[in-house]
């Protein structure tokens, strides 16, 4: 329990310690971003005091007051308030990442899921029977994966399987022609849309997930209670997951914060491949478009959701490590 | 093969076949539980040369036996242990010979069958058993996985066996619900001891099985594991590299040296009449630290019963008390000798042999100082605030007040948690007392400051324990002798040099061009712990403390350098304050000791008088708690 | 070992001779090479490094010639064809060498000396200093890179391959940082650290002269880590069209590719060969940290199973 709170506590720290870097980014740029933020928004109609006012909270003004502005941005984001997209104009910016962050959310998370609990069985699998085939194919072949730049995977992907052989399709999470609902066509749609950004993020995460937990695995193999569970004629199926692989998990689960990001950053650009419509793509949008904005927001929105990812983590962690629980 | 009987395995057996083998039956009728037949391991680490770690060992083990298999470190006794338990693997390889356990070879055996020989065949208790149980499982699945891996304890039972056996241990059920770093080390040991049991082997390997644990502890675990091959009747081989402890325990001893067993013999042959010059060797360096005179090779009695005053040069009386010879190649000493016969004949000391290869020739120091600078520790306390997790404060350290004269010795000691390591860092201001002081001549320690602190690595140092970690493996001898020097003291340069070699010829480091530019690797333990006393000695300090310097040494090693550390006190005159729970090593080499127990000083005194007739009962019970063949092996 | 000995009698007391550590670097590279994966990994390298280093010798043309016809197909005048704007695909190839060898070597050398500044510095220190340390450090764990690169990327508009190389090195050092730090935790409190102390020495030498050659592996192995992430991001920051889209680089190259609708002209060989390339020189240093895992952890060695 004291462990759970001390995670939860570390949570609320570093997410005021995300939330306030976002704040000083831009504060932090040469030039001006707001000022550069306002022309861009000129382009699109005359701009309000009010909405001046937004922006420089957001973004910062060279002579103003630094805890004023810190003030009134702790309160946009405590009211989740963004301001307008300039790239979308005149949409909110709230309203924007709410519609991205739920493709990108099940994207991610599901990959990622998937990928964790194959590549620990493969790494598991490749240190049991290290020097054999079972060993070398993984890891060589997952340790190459591992290097295939994603926008690259998505390239081949696309071209090849949607380009040329017409198997998937090109664009989007779902058909032009499809009615958006909860309906089984619509369903089947969105899955047949996504499986091909979720085979490149498969592919590309899933070696890190085998080294890691191979090389774990190794460690705890190597351990006095691996060859004191031998000693007693303990079976060897037992032996390699409840004692070797039950071990070797917990320094992989720390790996997790990490690995999740990086993932987060590759499906930014598997998205833009694909034109899939989650926050990676808007992210990309908000780039071209130089919309501060949507990028402060959209770049929040990130951390936090690996910061949230990050905290089930470590209770699961609390979970299976009983030596956490005291 | 029929030649490898026990009875004429058993070295004397031409000298008295009557008080050799198993007591309890005819040599002749024992049944062989186990027949090394010319068993040779290799390590063949890849990239490396191969090791020839085990090299042509036969034995039978007869059932019912307790064997004690007895070396040093690198002697191949563990190597053994896993191959006779089948537990030898890569880079490990039994290279040639059968082990025969009831007739089959283990060392053909597949895995399969190997997994099945061990319900009801051989078990092995693992020496670092800290580390043997799972840490995210509880003790009670430790048992029930041994249980479903061989059905052998129906379901219904298996709740109550498991309580059972952690009884046999001395444990009470409830240990069943924890997790092993809910436990301490002997509790641990415990069960793992427990757990090979639950196997109900009728061969029982005991791994160096006490050997993390602290003296007292290691006493009880002992007593257990006598009390159950008693009970349960297993065959035991008990692997050490302590001979007290294997002769208090077994009837047999094997004892392995470079791979090879160079005698095999009842325990009271061993004692008594070894053969083998390693052997002997070996039981040179046992002495019983109560006994009225204590005498190792090298080390003469201190005879302190006359000497409160270290200075007393006359104190030392090497010829006329020793009642011995201290040459191991001479007539087997007799550890009993100094008790049982006081009055024996004396025999000119030899010299000093340093086992370690290290000459032993003393470069010419006269150094000896005239008023050195005198410890005090005055009603000195450290409490340490209540950790995190634990939520209680720790009186590591509770009102311990001594003086240490300028050139005098005392010792402290106490196990592991007796606040004897505390104290060191508060005398070298690496920690600050909660109350009292700490004073060095005028100077209180306590309120050093940073540089204050500095100043003090010149007038107190300090000797490590573990001699492999107290030198930067990637820094020369005489890099790590310079440092020292020149951050110490003004030398600089030529005179730097020339101090490094005088410090290395101090140590008995020569010829000391051999030494200058070696790694820690590349020495021996026994001459890594030189370098460590020669970094210490850099700046002339009036106080070393040497917290535990020979614990991490073989044995036979360890008198060589004992003997330097008191040698060096004598003659530089330098004060030592020498930490150990190795009462024996106390005896020897200081006039006054003090006994802590839980941060208290339960006893002091002059070393001898304390040793021979201790009055708390603490100090007893851990005198008593020492290994002594004699108590059961008095012919 | 043994010419040590012998030129043990040399006159300085600190010792000119080849220092230990350079031999345990010798040796290192040896183990690194004895083993199968690393070995392929440093032969890859080395050729990677060769021809960004030949790239104006072995490129048949100018890797911005764009006088060729567009969007040509493989030909005996254009290995890999040409792009949209009608440059040599090889040669671009070729040229791209340089600049993710350049910012895989730069960015990973700076962010594993930020990592080794930090991380020792933060092993060795305890207290307070040493939790605002760790929470900092968190932070940059936790944050995503290639999201928190894009955002200051967007901000440092064009500004050319130095502020890429400063982008990633930024972002990347903390996973070394974290990793050096519990080993220096574990370092410090084995007793030779106490006893430099004993013998003097103040605490920036006891870290980076006791210390930091004794985990010599460690930091090659971080720094090969660093070093891949680096060619893998600056490639994804080019492709997204944030770094300088006016230089020949991999990422570039697939930037151009995209833009130009290689995808509906076919040209695979356009989209194929840089991300390879990018694949490859990353997998070369990922084989030689298995190498390096092997010096700095002994179960990992190749051959010995561990059980």
């Amino acid at each position: 329990m004291r462990y759970a709170l001390r995670k939860v506590g570390l949570f609320a720290l570093t997410l005021w310690a995300a939330v306030t870097l976002n704040f000083l980014l831009p504060r932090m740029m040469p030039g001006s971003p707001a000022d550069a933020a306002i022309a861009r928004l000129s382009q699109n109609g005359p701009v309000t005091d009010e909405t001046r006012a937004a922006v420089e909270a957001q973004l910062g003004v060279p002579d103003g007051n630094i805890l004023q502005q810190y003030l009134a941005y702790l309160d946009q984001v405590i009211h989740l308030d963004f301001g307008i997209s300039y790239a979308f104009y005149p949409e909110p910016v709230s309203g924007l990442v709410a519609t991205a962050l739920p493709y990108t959310i099940v994207l991610v998370g599901t990959v990622t899921v998937i990928a964790f609990i194959l590549g620990t069985l493969l790494g598991v699998l490749a240190a049991w029977r290290r020097g054999t085939w079972l060993d070398a194919l993984p890891t060589v072949g997952g340790s190459f994966m591992n290097t295939f730049p994603y926008f690259w995977t998505s390239l081949l992907l696309l071209f090849f399987l949607g380009y040329v052989a017409h198997l998937f399709p090109t664009f989007g999470a779902y058909s032009a022609t499809a009615v958006p609902g909860i309906s089984w066509d619509f369903f089947v749609d969105i899955l047949y849309h996504a499986a091909l950004p979720a085979v490149t993020l498969l592919i590309t995460s899933l070696g890190g997930w085998i080294i890691g937990m191979r090389n774990a695995m190794i460690n705890t193999l190597g351990e006095d209670y691996v060859t004191f569970a031998e000693a007693n004629g303990i079976g060897g199926r037992t032996v390699a997951l409840r004692y070797a692989a039950r071990n070797a998990i917990l320094p992989n689960l720390t790996g997790f914060g990490l690995a999740l990001g990086g993932v987060v950053g590759g499906s930014i650009l598997v998205e833009q491949v694909f034109g899939y419509p989650g926050i990676g793509f808007l992210l990309f949008n908000a780039v071209i478009g130089q919309d501060y904005p949507l990028m402060q927001a959209l770049f929040l929105m990130i951390t936090v959701s690996v910061l949230v990812a990050n905290l089930l983590v470590d209770i699961l962690y609390g979970v299976l490590d009983p030596r956490t629980r005291r | 093969m029929t030649s490898n009987h026990p009875a004429q395995q058993a070295g004397p057996s031409g000298a008295g076949p009557s008080d050799v083998g198993p007591p309890e039956a005819d040599p002749s009728d024992v049944e062989e539980i186990l027949s090394l037949q010319d068993v040779s391991v290799v390590y063949e680490p890849v990239g490396a040369a191969p090791t020839h770690a085990v090299r042509g060992v036969s034995a039978q083990i007869a059932r019912g036996e307790f064997v004690g298999l007895v070396g040093e470190s690198g002697s191949g006794k563990s190597t053994l242990g896993f191959a006779i338990t089948g537990l030898a693997t890569a880079p490990a390889r039994i290279e040639k010979g059968r082990i025969l356990f009831r007739g089959r070879d283990i060392a053909s055996m597949d895995q399969d069958s190997l997994r099945s020989q061990r319900q009801g065949g051989f078990a092995m208790v693992l020496q670092s058993g800290m580390n043997a149980l799972n840490p995210v499982r509880t003790i009670r699945k430790h048992f029930h996985d041994i249980f479903a891996a061989h059905r052998h304890v129906p379901r219904a039972r298996r709740e109550e066996r498991a309580a059972e056996l952690v009884g046999k241990v001395s444990l009470g059920p409830e240990v069943l619900d924890l997790y092993p770093d809910q436990l301490s080390g002997g509790m641990r040991q415990r069960v793992t001891i427990a757990l090979a049991l639950s196997l109900e082997p009728q061969l029982m390997v005991f791994d160096e099985p006490t050997t993390a644990l602290d003296v007292m502890v290691q006493h009880a675990v002992m007593d257990t594991i006598r009390d159950l091959q008693a009970s349960e009747g297993f065959t035991a081989i008990l692997i050490s590299h302590d001979l007290g402890i294997v002769l208090e325990s077994a009837q047999r001893v094997l004892v392995m040296h470079d791979g090879e067993i160079v005698e095999d013999a009842a325990s009271a042959d061993i004692l008594h009449r070894p053969r083998h010059e390693y052997t002997r060797m070996l039981l040179s360096h046992y002495a019983d630290p109560r006994a009225e005179v204590v005498t190792l090779p090298g080390l003469e009695d201190r005879a302190v019963l006359r000497s409160d005053d270290p200075s007393d040069a006359s104190a030392e009386n090497p010829a006329s008390s020793s009642p011995e010879p201290a040459d191991p190649s001479a007539e087997p000493p007799d550890p009993s000798a100094a008790r049982s016969a006081p009055a024996a004949p004396a025999a000119p000391p030899a010299p000093a042999a340093s086992s370690d290869g290290a000459s032993s020739r003393r470069a010419p120091v006269s150094r000896l100082r005239s008023g050195g600078t005198e410890l005090r520790l005055q009603g000195v306390s450290k409490v340490y605030p209540a950790a995190r997790r634990s939520g209680r404060a720790v009186r590591a350290v509770d009102d311990v007040s001594f003086t240490l004269e300028p050139g005098g010795a005392t010792a402290l000691v106490g196990q592991s948690g007796s606040g004897k390591s505390t104290i060191a860092k508060l005398i070298t201001g690496i920690e600050r007392p909660s109350e009292g002081t700490v004073h060095l001549g005028d100077t209180s320690v306590g309120d050093l400051g940073r540089s204050g602190l500095r100043d003090l690595r010149r007038t107190v140092q300090m000797v490590f324990q573990d001699p492999y970690a107290a030198l930067n493996p990637l820094n020369t001898v005489e890099y790590t002798l310079a440092r020292a020097v020149m951050n110490l003291t003004d030398v600089r340069r030529d005179g730097a040099r020339r101090r490094v070699r005088e410090l290395l010829e101090t140590v008995g480091l020569t010829p000391v061009e051999q030494f200058t530019g070696k790694l820690p690797h590349q020495l021996s333990g026994g001459q890594r712990q030189r370098v460590v006393i020669a970094r210490a000695l850099a700046c002339d300090p009036q106080v070393i403390i040497a917290d535990e310097p020979v614990s991490m040494l073989d044995v036979s090693l360890r008198a060589g350098v004992l003997s330097l550390l008191r040698d060096l006190r004598e003659s530089i005159g330098v004060s030592l304050l020498y930490i150990t729970h190795d009462l024996l090593s106390a005896r020897l080499i200081t006039d006054r000791i003090l006994v802590l127990h839980d941060g208290k000083v339960v006893e002091s005194g002059p070393t001898a008088r304390v040793m021979r007739a201790p009055q708390d009962d603490y100090t007893i019970s851990l005198l008593d708690a020492i290994p002594n063949p004699r108590r059961v092996l008095t012919p | 070992m043994s010419e040590n000995t012998t030129r043990a009698s040399s006159p300085s007391p600190v010792g000119h001779r080849p220092h230990p550590a350079v031999e345990a670097l010798r040796g290192g590279l040896r183990a690194i090479w004895g083993n199968r994966k690393a070995r392929i990994g440093m032969i890859l390298l080395a050729l990677f490094i060769l021809v960004a280093l030949l790239a104006p010798l072995l490129a048949p043309y100018a890797p911005k010639d764009n006088s060729f016809d567009r969007n040509l197909g493989a030909s005996a005048q254009h290995w890999l064809g040409t792009t949209a704007a009608g440059e040599d695909v090889l040669s671009q190839l070729i040229h791209g060498a340089r600049i993710s060898v350049i910012v895989g070597f730069g960015a990973g050398s700076i962010s594993t000396l930020i990592a080794v500044l930090i991380g020792l510095t933060w092993g060795y220190i305890t207290g307070f200093a040493a939790d605002v340390v760790n929470f900092v450090v968190n932070l940059f764990l936790v944050i995503p890179g290639l999201p928190l690169m894009i955002v200051i990327a967007t901000y440092l508009q064009n500004g050319g391959i130095s502020v890429i190389i400063a982008v990633i090195a930024i972002t990347g050092w903390a996973w070394g940082a974290r990793v050096l730090r519990s080993q220096t935790s574990t370092l410090r409190n084995r007793d030779f650290v106490q006893s430099a102390k004993f013998s003097g020495e103040r605490a920036p030498r006891i870290i980076f002269r006791e210390i930091l050659p004794n985990m010599t592996s460690i930091i090659a192995g971080g720094f090969f880590g660093s070093a891949t992430a680096a060619i893998l991001a600056e490639a994804g920051l080019e492709f997204l069209g944030l770094g300088d889209s006016s230089i020949v680089s991999w990422g570039t190259m697939l930037y151009w590719a995209q833009n130009s609708n290689a995808l509906l002209t076919g040209q695979w060989a356009l989209l194929f060969a840089p991300g390879l390339c990018i694949a490859l020189l990353a997998t070369s240093l990922t084989l030689i940290n298995f190498g390096v895992d092997g010096i700095s952890n002994p179960r990992l060695r190749e051959g010995s199973t561990g059980r």
